[in-house]
């Protein structure tokens, strides 16, 4: 498994997103309350750019069917053809998690002072630490 | 089928529902008489309206503007990226909606010539994108003054109203068009949108609640429209009238034909002027689109939908760009064999639409 620096932590603002290219696969870096999670770019469903869903929450209701609640804001990704869900932490599918799911990469902040070079041609910050994928 | 070596080992592909939209009001309004410019106030319609994105998040053009507005955005997206050689371009004014018999004409006037400037004329030098003349159902006068302005527009390939309607489309009072489109040899589709709203009757017995429970009640309204053109005798009185059921599945068609067969053989005296099986005015006058394309747990029963409803004659595959639920030409349709994927994908529309080269 080989790491890769595909942006730095300011880069990536709460609740943004970055899509990069880590060889031939597109993955969609997210940053959801200050964490970073990386998933493919393809939904499993019919191909479509996964992560150019927009990023929400999800209705769900409770043992009353009329108490419809908005759960999980900021991390769920909704597919930008068909609209199906998917946490963004874990790519799950909502609808049918075990059947649908997206790769997910494990991601990680470098701790120390960034590289200067970055890897294809993302902008760099010297201020700033190193968002990881590690693919 | 020979291949013809194209990378999708087609002989083509036709997409029959594309659907381009106005960069802004102001850019129709340009088309529509300054009467009416504070009477239609959006595209939208006043309510079902979808909950989250209609229109495909991933098709915004570059240069800006709503997905389906830009002519060299829409040819990269789909035409170059899927290999599709014609799309069929149907404009969703909701032009059924209307109670002002005049302002529907004029506003389908409007996206005709919108769409010849737009579309048709300019921004299409290789001549892919084929229009539909859009009419207003509410004055039939008019349009078929309007069919006759543009029939003999080089790319203009079919006519085209929405599926919602106060009154199935069989009846006598909507036969001049269909006299006018045989005459011309230009099919009639007709396309969802405008159930239930405005001057509208809904698919289902009352008004849906939500977008998800209105949008899967399109089909009904389809299906009453079809038992209306066969019960009314209108493939009879217009033997070469050619109608295309576009967006309102397909799956439903054989059951349907079915039990039309079965009812028409005790029913047949009482529409005498119905001559033969239901069944055989599909094969002959009916065209239905793909999308949206069921995908049962099993591919197999739906091949097996297929052979009973003779998709192979009958099916025309359509992807409904830029829409959300866009049936992209690589991951929708199960394994199929050769014929059948190009009877599908170009060979029934290209029989269908004279006017495709």
């Amino acid at each position: 498994m080989a790491e890769h620096v595909v942006a730095t932590v300011g880069e990536i603002r709460e609740g943004k997103r970055k899509i990069v290219k880590i060889g031939n696969i597109s993955i969609g870096v997210f940053n959801i309350k200050g964490e970073f999670f990386a998933i493919k770019n393809i939904c499993p469903h019919k191909g479509a750019p996964l992560c150019k869903g927009s990023v929400q929450g999800m209705y769900v209701c409770g043992d009353d069917l009329d108490d419809v609640r908005l759960i999980n804001e900021g991390e769920i990704l909704r597919c930008p053809w068909h609209g199906w869900e998917f946490n963004i932490k874990s790519g799950k599918s909502i609808v049918d998690p075990n059947r649908y799911y997206v790769k997910n990469y494990e991601v990680t902040v470098d701790r120390e002072q960034p590289v200067d070079a970055q890897v294809e041609t993302f902008p760099t910050s010297v201020r700033d630490k190193n968002v990881i994928v590690h693919v | 089928m020979a291949d013809t070596g194209k990378p999708n080992k087609l002989n083509g592909i036709i997409d029959c529902d594309v659907h381009p939209i106005p960069r802004s009001l102001e850019e129709l309004h340009a088309y529509l008489p300054s009467r009416w410019h504070k009477h239609y106030f959006s595209f939208s319609r006043p309510f079902y309206n979808h909950p989250h994105h209609v229109l495909r998040l991933d098709a915004l053009p570059e240069k800006g503007g709503a997905p389906g507005s830009d002519p060299d955005f829409l040819r990269e997206q789909l035409l170059h990226q899927f290999g599709i050689d014609y799309a069929i371009l149907l404009p969703i004014p909701n032009i059924t909606m209307w109670p002002n018999p005049t302002m529907a004409a004029d506003l389908a006037r409007a996206y005709n010539q919108w769409l010849a400037d737009k579309w048709l004329d300019n921004n299409n030098s290789d001549g892919r994108f084929k229009g539909s003349i859009t009419v207003a159902p509410q004055d039939p006068q008019a349009a078929v003054r309007e069919i006759e302005h543009w029939a003999n527009h080089p790319h203009m390939v079919q006519v085209l109203t929405d599926s919602g309607s106060g009154m199935n489309y069989g009846h006598k009072q909507f036969h001049p068009i269909y006299e006018t489109c045989e005459h011309y040899g230009l099919p009639f589709a007709i396309h969802p949108t405008s159930e239930g709203l405005g001057i509208n009757s809904p698919a289902s017995p009352g008004y849906p609640t939500t977008y998800f429970e209105w949008s899967a009640s399109l089909t009904f309204s389809i299906q009453a429209h079809l038992v209306s053109f066969i019960s009314e005798g209108v493939f009879e009185r217009f033997p070469g009238l050619k109608v295309a059921l576009v967006e309102g599945g397909s799956s439903w068609l054989a059951p349907l034909l079915w039990r039309l067969d079965e009812g028409w053989r005790g029913l047949r005296n009482e529409v005498p002027w119905v001559k033969k099986l239901p069944s055989e005015y599909v094969r002959e006058n009916v065209r239905v689109t793909s999308q949206p394309l069921h995908s049962p747990e099993n591919k197999e029963h739906l091949l097996q939908i297929f052979e009973m409803m003779n998709a192979r004659e009958v099916m025309m595959y359509a992807s409904d760009y830029p829409h959300w639920d866009f049936d992209s030409p690589i991951r929708t349709f199960p394994k199929m064999d050769g014929d059948l994927k190009n009877r599908i994908f170009y060979e029934n529309a290209k029989d269908f639409y004279q006017k495709l080269p």
